[in-house]
């Protein structure tokens, strides 16, 4: 009874763990399929260089408007855009491999961020910037998070199928359609904009592991791309639980104790996982 | 009818082969033919128009969208993807307009065809490669589309997978369809396609597969 009560109890007594708990689930259930489809589609670290390209942009909002959500968001949209579209000109012009060209792009914008905190003279809490708050989500923020994960889920359905053939095979859906490269740009746009809105619950670095932590682990527990989706839904909103606790009782910093919940479901699906987990034997490839 | 003009592909400033300038008929059967990198791949790629040309022009008598179903080499498949044979054998509905239970009467019946019923749900990474390779086709026929270009379509296949096959290519051939097979195999080619177009270096040539392919030696 009393472990049980310490589940649910901060939650019930405090209203900025319920607000923490309410956000930090819906952009669980908006990461996920986002996650998902990073991983398949073998991008899983733009995700990472996202996150710091969205660091001179929040940086800039701050500057001319303080620590007002919308600077912050729409300088951090402009910013993670810009980069993700820099990248990909670079490679479509030079040839050079995207990850490469992200690489070279996401330290060059994390040190913009930095300098341009440090020309502005003021002092924004660059911890706070990078690893975040979800205790100090406030009405504003939850407001931008429900927006953010409406539309992130809608839009995801009206671009499943497209995306799901893009990813799997380009050539087939080319020879049928024109709608490839219109999905996968209205993808990287969900990726930013939930990295965006992330940011501000838990930090820059932090939502980049709610997004791709629960949908790595769920590659260990299905072969089905809608049950994928659904598992790495549902690890990020346990991460996220699990981590708020921690953080409430321990007293730790909430982003990286969601964040290292989700690592330890990870490693818990590497190791028990029945597919292609440590404890189960490999499948047979062949049906024969 | 396809008609190529001037026709040269490949990386820009280098093109693979002397401009082609050739024409097929409507309904025609043809295999293309060739050593390894001299362009097979690429130019099914330039007539499917999922590849530009360097020079010259590729002229259809049909809009493109819908009316092209293009085999790729099935090595550019991620077979580790989450998804059934189902799942990917139906995305050959993709811009057809019919009902649910059309489609699942067709997509059975394709199924049966390719010798894949009671295999639907199997993922794609517990596949063979001929399983794999004759879902491939099996996607294909769903396009229901007038000029097919289909490249290696025998690859992975056993001898029962390449004898359904040939006996789909066939049936397309003699439903009217434009069937282009680039394919490595010339005994079969031989055996089957009338017409070949032997792309090489310094210049292509359509013929008789008989005048182009000898027959195989008997020891």
């Amino acid at each position: 009874m009393i472990i049980a009560s310490q589940l649910w109890q901060p939650f019930q007594e405090f209203v900025f763990m319920r607000r923490a708990l309410f956000g930090g689930l819906v952009l669980a259930c908006s990461t996920a399929p986002l996650g998902v489809f990073l991983i398949l589609r073998r991008m899983s670290l733009i995700g990472d260089a996202v996150a710091h390209g969205i660091l001179p942009g929040a940086a800039l909002g701050f500057w001319f408007a303080g620590l007002s959500l919308p600077a912050l968001t729409f300088g951090g949209l402009g910013a993670g855009l810009g980069m993700a579209g820099l990248a990909a000109w670079i490679t479509r012009r030079t040839g050079l491999r995207e990850d490469a060209s992200l690489a070279a792009i996401y330290p060059i914008s994390l040190a913009s961020g930095i300098l341009i905190l440090g020309i502005a003279g003021k002092r924004l809490d660059l911890l706070h910037l990078l690893f975040g708050s979800a205790l100090a989500v406030d009405s504003q923020t939850l407001t931008g998070m429900l927006w953010v994960t409406g539309f992130s889920v809608l839009l995801m359905a009206l671009i499943y199928r497209p995306l799901l053939l893009d990813t799997l095979d380009p050539l087939f859906l080319r020879s049928v359609s024109r709608v490839g490269p219109l999905a996968h740009g209205l993808f990287l746009t969900l990726v930013v904009l939930n990295l965006v809105i992330g940011f501000q619950a838990i930090g820059a670095l932090m939502v980049v592991g709610l997004m791709m932590l629960p949908a790595i682990a769920s590659r260990f527990w299905s072969r089905r791309l809608p049950v994928l989706i659904l598992i790495s839904a549902g690890i990020g909103c346990i991460s996220v639980w699990l981590g708020l606790l921690l953080s409430f009782h321990y007293s730790l910093p909430s982003g990286p104790a969601i964040v290292l919940m989700a690592g330890s479901m990870y490693l818990l699906s590497v190791i028990f996982g029945p597919v292609h987990g440590l404890l189960r034997r490999p499948p047979l490839l062949s049906s024969q | 009818m396809i008609r190529c003009r001037n026709l040269t592909w490949g990386a820009p400033g280098q093109p693979l082969t002397q401009a082609l300038d050739v024409a097929l008929d409507k309904g025609s059967l043809t295999a293309v033919i060739g050593a390894n990198g001299c362009g097979k791949s690429s130019l099914l790629k330039v007539l499917a128009g999922l590849q530009k040309p360097l020079t010259g022009k590729v002229l259809l008598d049909v809009p493109r969208r819908g009316n092209v179903a293009f085999l790729p080499q099935q090595q550019f498949l991620d077979r580790q993807f989450p998804i059934s044979l189902q799942e990917l054998v139906a995305a050959g509905f993709w811009g057809k307009k019919q009902t649910a239970q059309q489609r699942s009467a067709r997509l059975e019946a394709v199924l049966q065809d390719w010798h894949l019923s009671g295999l639907q749900h199997r993922p794609l990474m517990a596949l063979s490669g001929g399983e794999l390779q004759r879902s491939l086709l099996a996607r294909l026929c769903l396009a229901d589309a007038p000029l097919l270009l289909l490249d290696e379509p025998h690859a992975a296949l056993d001898e029962l997978g390449q004898k359904l096959l040939w006996q789909h290519i066939q049936t397309w051939h003699t439903e009217g369809r434009t069937v282009i097979v680039v394919c490595h195999d010339l005994a079969a080619v031989r055996k089957h396609i009338s017409q070949t177009l032997l792309i090489k270096c310094s210049g292509s040539v359509l013929a008789p597969s008989s005048q182009l392919i000898k027959p195989p030696q008997v020891a």
